[in-house]
């Protein structure tokens, strides 16, 4: 579980101040799926990085999993992101020199799994979206629906508490788009996993269970796709 | 710890088979010059060193060489000197020398030279001369009127490969006027030319300790060098301890002793040398592995924002860059040591040619061992700072990238 309390983060430019959080409190349960939406620069990339422990809050709490992560050292927040959160980025962010199977892999091996044990993992994942064919490729010779692909079987292949997306179909086509959704709802139905996702496409919402609109770095809407949303005839964009 | 090591080499090693191979290469070769150019230089001054020392001891001094006290012009008694001498453990046969002035005249030319009397048997034992008769034979015991000359007296044929004044191409067979300081002038018939490729040995003249008696017209139990040569694994200072022990206060030197009075100075030099080079050597591969891995990180800014994002310990990350400079510094050294020795069997067959010898680089175990372990610190510190500072980054700005 997620909560977030009075959540704000400031950016000191010099001689402007950025306000791109102006104090949020969210609860995000277990199991769900939920879109953060919102126009460009209204917070959702913050939201998600500070909930993800990739950067600091300047005013107020999360607590992930019963943890005040701001008692965290760095190391130790570090070894929270690797033990219990899951991340897939824009650009899927494969490691070049890597395989498709060392890529997936690379997290387990870190968290001092066994060699059996990881390759196990990293094959049933890989079958599971699809692409256990490609074991020994490297990711220029993947489409880019197949790198995010990848790109979400290295984020779940350690079984994460909540795993974070970040505009994780910015750069595919809507017949790859639709199939990382549809990957991704099926993770969040069959395994109960909590994911957190950074969208700006409209069309986006009918994936999730809960969409969070952000303006300005305040939450302007916060309920179930699409009625609420379009009750409340919020354009964001 | 040791998981996080194990992820850090899997990642250098699939860095490096999996990234640019022309990159790859090119910093081999340059960690590989660099390695050469710093055993190169040592072992070319160590070839030279060797030279010397074989010089010294082949064809001159032996292992240990007695000379006159400091205030004394000569050793007295020095039969009985020898015969002590050869019964002491260790030295397997002393040779008197009597060293002296002479002007040698031979159709026309006219030199300043010094003649050495031997005994050829004694004298068999102790140096290499005896091998080295280019032209005609060497001394032997009791013969009167013959001498043996060295090629840079005697003369070459093509006068270009004198190094000074000589008696212009003597050959064995020919006459050869000798004054001695005492006013005696002799002819003697040369026996042979003696070429030793050692400057000093090639310069002398030698004569037998009878003829030199004749000269003098009397018995001759003095000399001016005992010259030693000492059993392969007797250890020469303790050779001299027990010289002196037996009473001889003459001055006693071993060839260690006699070359580091004679190239003290220019060992100083070269050591001087040595070191730039490998200071030098050392700075060049620290930029360059410096650049290579500032390169690398910096390309791979968003790469590293990525992999601390998923968990991945800042260390890991550095020790992945350390170890890319390790594998590298690795294979280059390998390659120089190839690069090496092959020079080192090609100057073996064509051989640096100086006044002293032909000089054949030599390469030390401890050079390469020294080398090498200073080589893998200046690799680890131009692999650790850039990676440390692109990896101290925080994740979103090293992500932003």
């Amino acid at each position: 579980m997620i909560v977030a309390e009075n959540l704000a983060r400031t950016y000191d430019m010099g001689k402007v101040i950025v306000h791109a959080l102006r104090g949020i409190s969210l609860t995000i349960q277990k199991g769900e799926f939920v879109g953060i939406m919102g126009a460009s620069g209204s917070g959702k990339s913050t939201l998600l990085h500070l909930l993800g422990l990739l950067d600091k809050p300047t005013g107020g709490q999360i607590m992930l999993g019963g943890i005040d992560v701001k008692t965290l050292s760095d190391r130790k927040r570090t070894r929270f992101r690797l033990k219990r959160l899951g991340y897939v980025f824009q650009d899927y962010a494969l490691v070049p020199e890597l395989t498709v199977e060392e890529n997936v892999y690379l997290t387990s091996m870190i968290r001092g799994t066994s060699k059996e044990e990881y390759q196990a993992q990293t094959l049933a994942i890989l079958n599971r979206i699809g692409l256990a064919d490609r074991l020994a490729h490297k990711h220029n010779e993947l489409s880019g629906g197949q790198q995010q692909r990848v790109a979400i079987a290295r984020a779940m292949v350690n079984k994460p508490e909540i795993l974070f997306a970040d505009e994780p179909c910015a750069n595919l086509d809507s017949e790859s788009s639709r199939n990382v959704l549809d990957l991704f709802r099926q993770i969040n139905r069959e395994m109960a996993q909590t994911i957190v996702m950074v969208s700006h496409e409209d069309w986006h919402m009918e994936y999730f269970d809960r969409v969070i609109i952000l303006r300005d770095g305040l939450i302007i809407s916060d309920g179930k796709p699409p009625e609420e949303f379009y009750q409340k005839g919020c354009n964001y964009s | 710890m040791l998981t996080d090591l194990r992820v850090s080499f899997f990642l250098a090693l699939r860095s490096i088979i999996r990234g640019s191979r022309g990159s790859l290469y090119l910093t081999i070769l340059i960690i590989a010059m660099v390695f050469t150019n710093m055993i190169f230089m040592p072992s070319i001054i160590l070839g030279f060193i060797k030279v010397a020392e074989d010089q010294i001891i082949t064809y001159q001094t032996g292992n240990i060489l007695i000379s006159p006290h400091e205030d004394e012009p000569f050793i007295e008694d020095a039969f009985s000197l020898q015969e002590k001498i050869n019964r002491i453990p260790g030295v397997l046969r002393a040779s008197v020398h009597y060293g002296t002035g002479v002007t040698l005249r031979h159709k026309g030319y006219s030199i300043g030279s010094t003649v050495v009397a031997i005994k050829p048997d004694d004298e068999r034992l102790v140096t290499d001369v005896y091998r080295k008769i280019k032209d005609g034979y060497y001394l032997a015991d009791g013969e009167n009127d013959e001498i043996i000359i060295g090629i840079q007296t005697s003369g070459h044929k093509d006068e270009s490969l004198d190094m000074g004044p000589t008696l212009g191409y003597l050959q064995a067979g020919d006459p050869v006027t000798v004054e001695y300081t005492n006013g005696v002038s002799k002819v003697y018939h040369v026996k042979g030319i003696i070429e030793t490729g050692s400057y000093y040995a090639d310069q002398g003249s030698y004569i037998t300790w009878d003829e030199l008696e004749s000269v003098y017209g009397k018995k001759m139990d003095i000399a001016t060098d005992i010259i030693i040569k000492t059993y392969p694994d007797a250890f020469e200072p303790d050779v001299k301890t027990q010289i002196y022990r037996f009473g001889v206060r003459e001055n006693v030197q071993t060839w260690q002793d006699i070359l580091e009075e004679a190239m003290g100075r220019a060992v100083q030099n070269f050591a001087m040398l040595n070191s730039i080079t490998i200071v030098v050597s050392l700075i060049i591969a620290v930029v360059v592995l410096f650049i290579v891995i500032m390169i690398k990180t910096l390309n791979s800014r968003r790469q590293i924002g990525v992999l601390k994002a998923l968990g991945v310990e800042k260390n890991i990350i550095i020790h992945n860059y350390v170890f890319q400079v390790l594998i590298l510094t690795t294979i280059g050294i390998i390659v120089g040591t190839v690069l090496v020795e092959s020079s080192v069997a090609i100057l073996t067959v064509y051989p640096f040619r100086f006044p002293d010898g032909d000089v054949t680089p030599v390469v030390a175990t401890s050079d390469l061992i020294n080398n090498t372990i200073m080589l893998y610190i200046a690799s680890f510190i131009a692999g650790y700072i850039p990676a440390w500072r692109v990896a101290s980054e925080d994740i979103l700005t090293a992500m932003r990238s």
